[in-house]
């Protein structure tokens, strides 16, 4: 398990606010993909209603999720290759090592997943002796700068030029560059030697297909292609959801991804794997595993007001519009999935009160369902999970988040529902208030138990009159 | 070999879908269905497509591959493709050392280029990525396939065909056989793609379409390995500056005889 830090996004986002050189690459990331992802939705054949579609396709086969991944272990095991369906992190951690053993690797090259940072299937790689290489440009130089990524498919987003330049100086002890064509042209090197070396290729899955018993694997780079193509053992990560049952499902599906991620009409590489190379064939890998994972995730299965979140392919679009997310970047979410989609599923999967902050810090501003290629509903669940933080929840182990915020508001449902109580309260809170530091009608700041209201915002001063006696004058 | 962990997961799945063990209707719903009128008329528009049609196919496929920087070069015969790719090796420099050499696959159309000969000249070689005739899996000595696997490694330029070519998205569509090694398409720095007109379908639900319902490509399925390629390599990780040749081919040149 990679370590996960969320209870430390008010401090990071703090920093984060103020790291100028990451306000500007946030800022341009958002104004490169956010309205030509939406445009790009607008020019599809059928418009921006395929989105329901999709969604109607993977919420269908999220409810059928057992028999869809029984179809598609079936059909894999016809393909000559092999399925393990793991319960979390640890278990698919040790099939890996496992399978690396049998096969003696020494040498891996990665293509990027994000299941697998979720699961830390690096650390308890290298733990084990095994050299091993992200190959994803971004991901390269994040793992060469020792960080994780900011950002579902930009991880190194949050990196200049400059910094990258001196990395691969020191790292690849090459002269000192900061021409983009230049430093890629390096990385390319350095990697096709790793790739030519590795004996084991690993990648995720961005969507597999139950009925022919394939993953569909999408880059842009042709890191992918690489690593399940040159070394001898093929090992990809499925998150257990990240599946639909039909080959028909993939022609909505794929179009979208490529959209939502990037703003492609399609990504450079989509291969469709379903096993190991047959008789006669050249090239391709001589054994194929897939690693099924659940690792939380059939809990969010089971609770019919989180379930849709599983229809999520981690395209990353609700991260480009995001006005959260533009601010404070992928680093201050302190774990694998950032971003609006990372709100939700953090907390769900390591702990609603321990990734509290993350679902609170949202705006709710809709931008991420209107961005979402399967039109996932993320400012509902975000609510969910608030409601949970305060009124405590038993099947989630929720302890109400605030009891001090509950108080105060339990208090005001009173009153309200209180005529002459609440006339009582304004007038002597419209008399009270005179004594407050007010600027240009603005309440500066409120006195405890409501200071943290005014702590980052002011607040309008209640009015001379109110409206029910202006009203009756009229 | 290894425990699954099949029964138990797929139970957890179950339980919190809250099924109960009889799937055979639900598993109804989602396979082995019957083909639909829809794939239906979309098999016959592609059976009975006209030359205009083609036509009108390749326009869009040419204007597809611009904002991708995929080269469409529309020629009449296999013989200008020929002369054509002579003079892409002649012009062009190896990526890493000096000598030129050119992978290809081993495919009808391909081998009807006579690239052989027609590269002797420049004392290019080319290496077709094939085995011996009958040589399978099994009786296949390690070396062979070592070897030509340095062949495509050493390449600067590797030549395939295609199954298809989306015009949509002027993706290239290749299904994995004996002959045609996935790599060809992949390292070497210069990726060539000789197809004929009539290999060009409209979009990904055409495709899908026939190869799920199609007699004759059904039979073969997805195979084992399915690629999509839509123009050459590239990545924008570093300060959202676009580059080709991340890993995969700088260029890549489509060469269609129409």
């Amino acid at each position: 398990m990679i370590k996960i830090t969320t209870e430390n996004y008010v401090a990071e986002a703090r920093k984060a606010i103020k790291n100028q050189v990451l306000q500007k690459a946030l800022e341009d990331l958002q104004q490169r993909f956010g309205p030509p992802t939406a445009l790009s939705y607008q020019k599809l054949l059928e418009g921006p209603e395929l989105r329901l579609i999709a969604q109607d396709i993977r919420m269908q086969a999220i409810e059928n999720l057992d028999i869809i991944l029984e179809k598609l272990a079936e059909n894999i095991h016809q393909n000559g290759g092999h399925v393990f369906f793991a319960k979390d992190g640890q278990e698919a951690i040790e099939y890996a090592l496992q399978i690396a053993r049998k096969h003696n690797v020494k040498r891996i090259v990665k293509g990027k997943s994000m299941v697998t940072e979720e699961i830390g299937l690096n650390t308890a790689l290298i733990d084990a002796g095994i050299d091993v290489t992200e190959t994803d440009l971004g991901e390269y130089i994040i793992q060469l700068a020792g960080e994780h990524p900011s950002h579902i498919i930009a991880p190194a987003v949050h990196k200049t030029r400059n910094e990258i330049g001196k990395l691969f100086s020191e790292k690849l002890d090459i002269p000192f560059i900061t021409d983009p064509p230049k430093l890629t042209q390096e990385a390319r090197k350095a990697l096709r030697k790793k790739f030519l070396a590795a004996d084991m290729g690993t990648s995720g899955c961005n969507l597999a297909c139950a009925e022919t018993g394939h993953i569909a694997v999408v880059s842009n780079e042709g890191n992918i292609r690489m690593a399940a193509t040159m070394p001898r053992v093929h090992l990809a990560f499925i998150g257990m959801e990240r599946v639909v049952a039909r080959l028909e499902d993939h022609d909505a599906l794929v179009r979208l991804l490529c959209r939502g991620a990037a703003a492609q009409k399609m990504s450079t590489y989509v291969s469709y794997i379903g096993g190991p190379r047959s008789a006669g064939q050249v090239d391709g890998p001589q054994e194929f595993h897939l690693i099924i994972l659940d690792n939380g995730r059939s809990r969010i299965l089971a609770d019919e007001e989180f379930r849709e979140m599983l229809c999520c392919i981690r395209c990353a679009a609700c991260l480009n519009v995001c006005p959260v997310y533009r601010k404070i970047g992928g680093h201050s979410y302190g774990s694998t999935y950032s971003g609006p989609v990372g709100a939700v599923v953090t907390p769900l999967l390591v702990g609603i009160n321990q990734a509290k902050d993350l679902c609170l810090g949202e705006t709710l501003c809709g931008a991420c369902q209107d961005a979402c290629p399967v039109n996932i509903d993320i400012p509902r669940m975000l609510l969910a999970l608030r409601f949970k933080l305060a009124e405590g929840d038993s099947v989630w182990n929720v302890t109400p988040a605030d009891r001090k915020e509950k108080a105060i508001y339990s208090v005001w449902s009173w009153m309200i529902r209180h005529r002459s109580v609440y006339d009582f309260f304004l007038r002597l809170a419209a008399f009270g208030q005179n004594i407050l530091p007010q600027k240009e009608g603005m309440i500066r700041r409120l006195p405890p138990p409501m200071s943290g209201w005014t702590q980052s915002r002011d607040m309008k001063a209640i009015a001379k009159q109110s409206f029910m006696k202006r009203w009756k004058k009229l | 070999m290894y425990k699954s962990g099949q029964r138990e997961f797929i139970n957890r799945v179950k339980n919190a879908l809250g099924h109960s063990a009889d799937n055979m209707e639900r598993k109804r719903k989602f396979f082995d269905l019957p083909m639909s009128e829809k794939d239906r008329t979309t098999l016959k528009g592609i059976e009975n497509r006209t030359p205009e049609e083609k036509e009108k196919l390749l326009e869009t496929l040419i204007e597809a591959a611009k904002p991708i920087n995929l080269n469409v070069i529309v020629l009449p015969d296999v013989s200008s493709v020929t002369t054509a790719i002579v003079d892409l090796v002649r012009e062009k420099e190896p990526e890493w050392g000096d000598k030129k050499s050119v992978a290809a696959w081993k495919h009808p159309l391909i081998a009807s280029l006579n690239l052989t000969a027609a590269l002797s000249e420049q004392d290019v070689s080319v290496y077709f990525t094939e085995f011996e005739d009958g040589q399978m899996e099994d009786d296949l000595p390690i070396e062979t396939r070592e070897k030509l696997r340095q062949h495509i490694i050493d390449s600067y330029i590797g030549i395939t065909s295609a199954d298809f070519c989306m015009a949509d998205t002027a993706t290239l569509v290749m299904r994995t056989r004996p002959g045609q090694a996935r790599s060809v398409s992949l390292v070497p720095l210069i990726h060539v793609a000789v197809i004929e007109i009539d290999q060009i379908i409209a979009d990904l639900k055409e495709l899908f379409t026939l190869i799920k319902w199609d007699a004759e490509h059904q039979k073969e399925g997805l195979t084992n390995c399915m690629t999509f390629i839509s123009g050459p390599s590239k990545t924008a990780d570093i300060e959202a500056t676009m580059v080709h040749g991340a890993h995969g081919p700088r260029e890549v040149y489509l060469f269609v005889i129409s």
